[in-house]
């Protein structure tokens, strides 16, 4: 249907300035030399030599990279069976628990991790609670759990309700074909139930390690000034110490990486999808 | 299908619903808490509700919320639906294309995305303010819509647009009727992905936001310099709001139609979010139509733009300037130097600064600033000589004072020994007695300073070698010390007792001391940083004459008197501060709140742009080596 094409062309207008062209500011900027105007520039590649040649910077950037892979792994593991349930349930339940999960999240991001502070630290009811049950440490926040608790208190939503989404877009006649052709509930679940949702798993991964991976804020709050993560190290170079260029050329750099990262996840589902046809 | 009873499944959905309202129970309860504190409830009280009611930045930032959550919802949901119906149907190559274009937003870190958008207007010179920030919103809420509707028109027929048609229906019945019904469970969760994203957003605001129009994040973000539980009670407004519509709306048409359709329903769940985000915006309207009086005054209707440090103003002045002088000020906050130069430096207009010493130096030598009129001043008499005159600005040509101190240790007379604070001076940051409890302030010029003068240096030196040693003690200092590095939430710990020791700016030691009467202040014999912060008025400033206006009221008595008495820094006008330190003032023997007069070590920061830049690289490695300590 070759009219409905013509709906998109405003959008690629739209997207053209304001996707595309951000990014090749940030491309521009990540190349040149001095001054936050782009009138008097020259071209180097100082800032990506700055950012390979330290392994302080490469520690930052891996140490990211692993909080949010370990964010994303908890989210999953906690978010299938608990979308898998609400999948399960009668429609009006189904609503409400939706809702359940979503209401926190129009409640300020910022202002539910500040009620953590309160709650972790010392004197708190979760840090009374581990005291009463004999932990004897003295610090539960500004550590690496309470960064990681943070973002899996944020971003956890998000991997619930995609996977929901795929689960309650499914076909259930195909459970019970499989059910009637012999196949253990366990098998339905491997073959048919996990395959199916795989598009949602995939959306909630993205929509999960990518905030994971570059939120400043959550490691500033629950993690204190020394828990450095690379979204700091941007706000950084942007906010106080007006390398713009060298925090360009980070961008860059984290950009690239997450495309890469992202492209072999998505590879996985095209695979899927592929293997299906066969 | 097996049912059955699922216990596994039921305990983990409890113990989810758990997690994810339990800080929501815990800080409504905190919001009717008498005292500030976070951990320990001790008494009910509304006081922060009036609070909240009485700060026309708080409604203020809830309006610009959900009005732009609201807006970019609506708009990204309309275009996005139909720019995936037009993408595909397109042409395979375009498709294909526009798929990465979408992915930008999404697959890029938000930084990424944020710092592109900032890039873009300052490029553009858009000026920043709601305008940009709803443009934002609606680029970064398209994407997610089109992500959720897209799997959805994949499912389709190809063929369900055409045989519509070849029934008689022309292209828009199609679409309309029987397109977007197949596809509407992807447009609600597109479009309440969305509107949570822009509710929900802090960083991508953060960049592209100016003219201090303010989304909640931010605004939380800018408050948090002290613990403040008025952020408890919106955040408990915003719940109960949402609680209310979302009874109403589920409630109230059961009773009126018990046989509601199916897809009604559904429908309904869009509804909720934009319903309710309605309802807040009409209330926010309403309350603040109720704060309009008319009268004349002599600035009548006109605006006065502040950017001043977190935290840094009474609990009242702007209100009483505002109802005294009939203007409006609109209040944005730094919590650097170099993040509010950067703004200014980009062109962004203010008619009030409230930068440090150094920093006036700066912007004095790269003319951002103008001259003051003092024929408008009233004020220069009332202050201190001690901070008037000083080498940045002589004879006050720029800049009148507004808060000065010094930088200093904060500690738990019960833990510290002062002979160790006395004999060892800044080295206590690296006496292993204490380690692992100690607080060091994220401020790279604060560090650096504290680290010369251990080394007995000058804190202007310019000296690569002292800088480097200066490096390397900054560097023992957190691989052996397990210290904090904290900003502003040394007040509230410190206040609370949490740690022995901390780096820290003498007004928030005057207000730990004054919470805690544990606390000591203690500033070493090899010197410290004697600053000051000053109102000045930027070249580009939109109204400079509101601007005198404004100096000289927060140079009064009752002006300074507020700031002074409520935020705990040392007040520039004398009388204020000799009130506030004397006989029955708030502040009675809290040595912190007297800045240091006599020490010959003491200095004055001096701008230079080679070393502020080495010292800002040398910070971030040292706080990459204390993470990388863990």
């Amino acid at each position: 249907m070759k009219r409905f094409s013509q709906l998109a062309i405003p959008y690629i207008v739209w997207a053209a300035i304001m996707l595309v062209l951000p990014m090749a500011l940030i491309a521009l900027y990540s190349v040149t030399e001095l001054g936050n105007t782009i009138i008097s520039f020259s071209f180097t590649l100082d800032h990506y030599v700055k950012f390979f040649t330290d392994p302080d910077f490469l520690i930052i950037l891996w140490r990211s990279i692993l909080i949010a892979v370990k964010t994303t792994v908890i989210c999953l593991i906690l978010g299938y069976p608990v979308a898998y349930y609400i999948a399960r349930c009668k429609e009006k339940v189904q609503n409400i628990l939706v809702l359940c999960i979503t209401i926190p999240m129009w409640i300020n991001m910022l202002v539910r991790t500040y009620a953590w502070i309160g709650l972790l630290s010392e004197g708190g009811l979760i840090w009374k609670i581990f005291h009463f049950f004999g932990w004897n440490g003295s610090e539960l926040l500004y550590t690496e759990g309470s960064v990681l608790l943070g973002m899996v208190y944020n971003f956890l939503p998000f991997m619930i309700l995609q996977i929901n989404t795929a689960l309650c877009k499914m076909d259930h006649s195909l459970l019970e074909a499989s059910a009637d052709l012999g196949a253990a509930p366990a098998q339905t679940f491997l073959r048919v139930t996990l395959p199916l949702s795989l598009p949602g798993v995939i959306n909630g991964i993205t929509l999960v390690f990518l905030p994971a991976v570059s939120s400043f804020f959550i490691p500033k709050l629950l993690g204190g000034g020394q828990y450095f993560l690379i979204g700091n190290l941007i706000e950084n170079q942007f906010i106080t110490v007006g390398e713009w260029n060298f925090g360009s050329a980070i961008s860059m750099i984290m950009a690239v990486i997450m495309m890469l990262l992202m492209m072999a996840v998505r590879r996985i589902e095209l695979r899927n999808q592929g293997g299906k046809g066969e | 299908m097996k049912k059955g009873n699922r216990p596994f499944g039921k305990i983990l959905m409890i113990l989810m619903i758990v997690f994810f309202y339990l800080p929501i129970v815990y800080m409504i309860i905190f919001s009717f808490n008498e005292g500030k504190s976070l951990t320990s409830f001790t008494g009910f009280s509304l006081r922060w509700y009036q609070h909240m009611l009485e700060s026309n930045d708080m409604m203020e930032s809830l309006y610009t919320t959900f009005s732009v959550a609201i807006i970019a919802t609506l708009i990204s949901t309309v275009v996005g639906t139909i720019a995936a119906i037009g993408l595909s149907k397109s042409k395979k190559i375009i498709r294909d294309i526009m798929e990465q274009v979408d992915n930008l937003p999404l697959m890029n870190p938000e930084i990424v995305t944020a710092i592109g958008f900032m890039l873009l207007f300052i490029t553009f010179k858009v000026e920043k303010g709601y305008v940009t920030m709803l443009l934002a919103h609606i680029a970064f809420c398209i994407p997610y819509v089109i992500l959720s509707v897209m799997p959805k028109i994949r499912s389709l027929d190809p063929n369900l647009a055409d045989a519509a048609m070849d029934l008689g229906a022309t292209p828009s019945q199609a679409l309309v009727k029987v397109i977007v019904p197949q596809i509407t469970p992807g447009i609600i969760s597109g479009s309440l992905i969305a509107f949570t994203m822009s509710v929900d957003d802090f960083i991508i605001s953060y960049f592209v936001t100016g003219g201090g129009v303010k989304n909640l994040s931010i605004m939380v973000y800018t408050m948090s310099k002290r613990v403040n539980p008025s952020i408890n009670a919106i955040s408990t407004l915003v719940v109960v709001i949402i609680t209310v519509v979302l009874v109403l709306i589920n409630v109230a048409p059961a009773f009126l139609a018990k046989r509601a359709k199916k897809d009604e329903i559904k429908g309904r769940r869009m509804m909720v979010p934009a319903v309710a985000a309605i309802c807040v915006v009409l209330a926010i309207v309403g309350v603040r139509g109720l704060n309009n009086k008319t009268s004349s005054r002599p600035y009548e209707g006109q605006t006065l733009y502040v950017y001043n440090w977190g935290e840094y103003t009474g609990e009242n002045i702007l209100r009483d300037f505002e109802e005294e002088t009939g203007a409006k000020v609109v209040m944005e906050n730094f919590d650097s130097n170099e993040q509010m130069y950067i703004k200014v430096a980009n062109g962004e207009a203010y008619d009030i600064l409230v930068p440090s010493d150094y920093m006036i130096q700066r912007l004095i030598q790269e003319g951002y600033l103008q001259k003051l009129d003092h024929s408008k001043l009233d004020c220069m008499d009332k202050l201190t000589d001690d901070v008037k005159n000083l080498p940045y600005d002589p004879g006050n040509e720029y800049s009148v004072p507004y808060f000065w101190g010094t930088v200093g240790i904060v500690y738990d007379k019960n833990k510290v020994d002062i002979r160790d604070l006395e004999r060892e001076g800044y080295n206590i940051f690296l006496d292993e007695k204490y380690r692992g409890d100690i607080y060091l302030y994220d401020s790279e010029r604060d560090a650096f300073m504290m680290a010369l003068k251990a080394l007995g240096y000058s804190m202007n030196t310019e000296n690569s070698q002292e800088l480097q040693e200066a490096f390397d003690w900054l560097v023992q200092c957190v691989q052996t010390m397990e210290p904090e590095i904290v900003m502003d939430e040394i007040i509230d710990n410190m206040a609370q007792g949490r740690k022995a020791l901390g780096l820290i700016y003498s007004g928030d030691a005057t207000y730990v001391m004054d919470e805690n009467e544990n606390m000591g202040y203690y500033l070493p014999e090899t010197g410290t940083n004697l600053w000051s912060d000053a109102m000045v008025i930027p070249k580009n400033a939109k109204n400079p004459e509101l601007a005198h206006a404004f100096i000289n009221y927060a140079s009064d008595y009752a002006g300074a008197y507020d700031n002074s008495s409520y935020v705990g820094y040392t007040s520039a006008n004398q009388e204020v501060m000799e009130d506030l330190s004397g006989e029955g003032g708030d502040f009675e023997g809290i040595n912190a709140y007297i800045p240091r007069s006599d020490n010959e070590m003491d200095e004055v920061f001096v701008y230079n742009e080679a070393t502020k830049k080495e010292i800002s690289n040398l910070w971030s490695k040292v706080k990459i080596a204390a993470s990388n300590a863990d």
